[in-house]
């Protein structure tokens, strides 16, 4: 069979960059098959994904060479317009392509460019919207629908043009657990066409079970290319690639089972678990639940006290309604819910960016409204989630100061502070670099270190590991462990929830406004149902220790907890 | 927060083809600029919030209101003290000059809300359709339409990075002009680097669904210039050089001011 897309030789400089983005990149992808692009931050992903349509060579500024062939045709010869017809590019930032004033304007922009009739038209938007599950939202504003939404608002807009090849670039990265699911439930049902090729970007391994292939890239070449089962079970390839291994696999891998044998799921785990007669230690887990029990006993008295909080906005919209939350110091809290169930707006009420409609908020025993923004920052800092919302200054030294500058230190306390903060960051000796030529992970820190350098008592941060890779992940949430452990109250609010697992202490879901659970994390992970209600899913690893009735939080704790028969 | 201000009504100004509506707005952009006495202004204003209230569009002056009364209010102050009369009214103020800058107040007034309602009753894609049936060629309307969504996403890419600087401790309503202005940076260069970052991935996408890949087209939304859009068209036509017939036989002027 002639594949649909070939590459040969591959390689791409950028315009003023040393490395090459790809290098000798050979790869031949079939029609109808659904391949899985995985591999560290940098690694020349979203490269090869703009090199299927032509935006390389012909959009970008750089050096190509090799050969891309679609459909036969190299991308050499075409403008990206043509090549536009059979490959549909849908890219990570789904909010900066979105432009129409409505839902079915935006899907029929494309056949418009394409001059399909209008009755063909209408027949396709009609078509597309129920493949993304999006019918009846015809006439919606892109703006006012939920991250999933537009995400497969942004798949349906291409998916209307009629490509063979479909090309996503990490789809699911700002989604909540039942939004990425509903990502996948489309990729699917376009798996079942054996007319559309599915190229996606993913490093979320518990999605891409179902693909037929894997590659992962590393620095510009790919340095596997297998089925995507094997790749998955390959523990080792997928931690020096940056990419988290699926959990279940890598207990099992821990455990020390041959890689053909390991299971990929929780139900087959399960199954395993069971077949091999191990069994959980009942004292071994009873100790965890008092080291949990013990760490809470360890917190000082409440810095956030949240009470009968409202808040509507302007439109009348009612964004949370009767709130009662504390948070004590020491502790390491998740605030997890739904895009758009009101947790952002809870956590911006505590360093005074929103006012209460009723109720109070206090921090640090005085409530916020009567405190001014500036001095509420010295108890709660907020980092918000992207960086780029926040850097401004041409050195990082002056973007981490500004925070001290800006309340009227001396000088000798100001540099003490960057030093300080920039250390806990792990950027020490860094600050006299340009924060808009480091990386997005850099560039988090930085923003951490700026909120750090006023030595908040609080410590919010949105969305802190959104854009980066697992090893990048893993990094800043051990940094923000390092600083809960040296006294900081940590506030995270996030949609990753092996994060949520593995670091937080405490839970609380928000759901419609409401606070729907609350309590540690490893109690609110056991309430799979409710969570479910919430748009959440708990990480494999603890869906499978509550299927075996003993809820733990991470691939280590199950290995501690686990006895061989014998 | 929605921050575009078209408003999905089924109103007949809704459902009226964007040239009219085109037209509809050029007529209100010059009908007070007929008159100059601020009677007329307020029945021109009048006019206008009808026209609103008809398209259901009123609710957005809600969102601009406090604008709207800014300009009435240092308009009129700064033609107060810089034009002159003939009626002294107080101090150095004469009535004509009051009275002239309350109609310029007005004018200004008007254009904005005129200029508001024709954004509220019109899609983006419309102001495309409407200017390429006007002869302009495709790409050149579509970067007009391109230019009034950006608007609204950049004042809320601002609102976002503002809510981010002010968590940081920035301050901007204290001190000089000049130091206010420094402060903006904090803003200003998130905002940019924000723009240009998701600009570039906007005219990605575009070139990825095919932009400018056929040199012809075809349109999702159906125009075309009813019987409705006619009538429309004569009416308002009608109206203006009525106004300006009225302005020409000498009513609607205002006597005795000099600048």
């Amino acid at each position: 069979m002639k594949p649909e897309v070939s590459i040969e030789g591959l390689g791409y400089r950028y315009r003023g960059q040393q490395k090459p983005a790809l290098d000798g990149i050979d790869l031949e992808v079939a029609e109808g098959e659904f391949l899985v692009v995985m591999g560290p931050s940098g690694a020349g992903k979203s490269t090869l994904c703009v090199s299927l349509n032509g935006l390389i060579p012909h959009f970008f500024r750089g050096r190509m060479e090799g050969e891309v062939r679609v459909g036969g045709r190299s991308t050499r010869e075409g403008r990206v317009g043509e090549f536009a017809q059979e490959v549909g590019l849908v890219f990570q930032d789904f909010e900066a392509q979105l432009f129409s004033t409505n839902v079915a304007l935006e899907v029929a922009f494309g056949p418009e460019n394409f001059a399909v009739e209008r009755d063909e038209m209408v027949r396709r938007v009609e078509s597309v919207l129920g493949q993304v599950r999006l019918e009846g939202f015809e006439n919606r504003t892109p703006a006012t629908l939920s991250g999933g939404q537009k995400q497969r608002l942004a798949i349906a807009s291409v998916l209307a043009i009629e490509p063979r090849i479909l090309c996503l670039d990490e789809p699911t990265t700002d989604l909540d657990p039942i939004g990425k699911l509903g990502i996948f439930e489309i990729a699917e049902d376009l798996k079942d066409r054996d007319d559309v090729t599915l190229i996606v970007v993913e490093h979320e391994t518990e999605e891409t079970i179902d693909a037929d292939r894997i590659i992962v890239l590393r620095e510009g070449k790919i340095v596997a290319d297998r089925p995507a089962r094997e790749v998955l079970r390959d523990v080792g390839l997928l931690q020096d690639s940056s990419v988290m291994p699926l959990q279940v696999t890598r207990f099992f891998h821990e455990m020390g089972l041959w890689q053909g044998q390991l299971p990929l799921t929780p139900e087959d785990g399960l199954t395993e678990f069971k077949q091999r007669r191990w069994r959980v230690s009942p004292e071994s887990h009873r100790k965890l639940v008092e080291a949990d029990a013990k760490r809470e006993e360890g917190y000082g008295e409440p810095v956030i006290e949240v009470e009968g909080l409202t808040h509507r906005y302007p439109n009348g919209v009612v964004a949370l309604e009767g709130v009662d939350l504390t948070v004590r110091r020491g502790e390491f809290l998740a605030v997890l819910g739904q895009n758009g169930s009101g947790k952002t707006t809870l956590v911006k009420h505590f360093n005074g960016l929103l006012k209460p409609t009723e109720g109070t908020v206090l921090a640090g025993g005085e409530e916020t409204t009567k405190q001014g923004l500036r001095r509420l920052g010295q108890t709660v800092g907020y980092v918000f989630q992207n960086p780029d919302h926040q850097i401004f200054s041409d050195t990082v030294f002056d973007e981490v100061a500004f925070g001290p500058k800006i309340r009227e230190m001396e000088e000798a306390e100001i540099e003490e502070r960057v030093r300080e903060a920039l250390a806990a960051v792990g950027m020490e000796g860094r600050g006299d670099e340009d924060p808009f030529g480091l990386t997005k992970g850099e560039r988090q820190r930085v923003a951490v270190a700026s909120v750090l350098a006023v030595r908040p008592e609080v410590l919010i941060l949105d969305e802190p590991t959104t854009g980066l890779d697992y090893a990048e992940q893993r990094s800043m949430m051990d940094l923000v462990r390092n600083l809960n452990e040296a006294g900081s109250t940590i506030i995270v609010v996030t949609h990753t929830m092996w994060v949520v697992a593995e670091y937080a202490h405490r839970a609380v879901v928000v759901r419609e406004g409401k606070i729907a659970l609350q309590d540690t994390v490893r109690n609110v992970f056991t309430e799979e149902e409710a969570l479910r209600d919430a748009a959440l899913r708990p990480p494999h690893i603890v869906s499978f220790g509550n299927a075996l009735g003993y809820p733990v939080l991470s691939v280590e704790e199950m290995l501690r907890v686990t006895e061989e028969e014998g | 927060m929605d921050p575009s201000l078209y408003l999905d009504r089924d109103t007949w100004v809704h459902r009226l083809d964007p040239r009219t509506k085109m037209f509809l707005l050029v007529g209100m952009f010059a009908l007070p600029f007929v008159f100059l006495n601020p009677l007329y202004e307020l029945a021109v204003l009048a006019l206008v919030l009808f026209f609103g209230y008809l398209a259901q569009s009123l609710t957005n002056l809600r969102r601009i209101w406090f604008i709207l009364l800014t300009i009435l209010i240092v308009t009129t102050i700064l033609w107060s003290i810089v034009g002159s009369g003939r009626t002294p009214l107080f101090l150095f103020v004469e009535r004509e000059a009051l009275l002239y800058g309350f109609s310029n107040a007005l004018r200004i007034v008007i254009t904005v809300i005129a200029g508001m309602f024709f954004l509220s009753t019109t899609r983006n894609e419309e102001v495309g359709i409407g200017l390429v049936r006007l002869g302009i060629p495709y790409r050149f309307a579509f970067a007009v339409s391109t230019a009034l969504r950006l608007v609204p996403t950049v004042v809320a890419t601002g609102l976002t990075i503002g809510q981010a600087q002010r968590s940081r401790g920035l301050d901007l309503e204290s001190g000089n002009i000049i130091q206010r202005i420094r402060k903006h940076l904090p803003l200003l260069v998130p905002v940019f680097v924000t723009t240009v970052r998701s600009t570039n991935v906007f005219s990605m996408a575009l070139e990825s669904k095919g932009f400018g890949a056929r040199p012809e087209r075809t349109y999702f939304l159906r125009t075309a210039m009813s019987g409705r859009d006619a009538l429309v068209i004569m009416g308002f036509g009608a109206l203006l050089a009525g106004c300006i017939a009225l302005r020409l036989a000498g009513y609607g002027g205002l006597e005795g001011f000099s600048s």
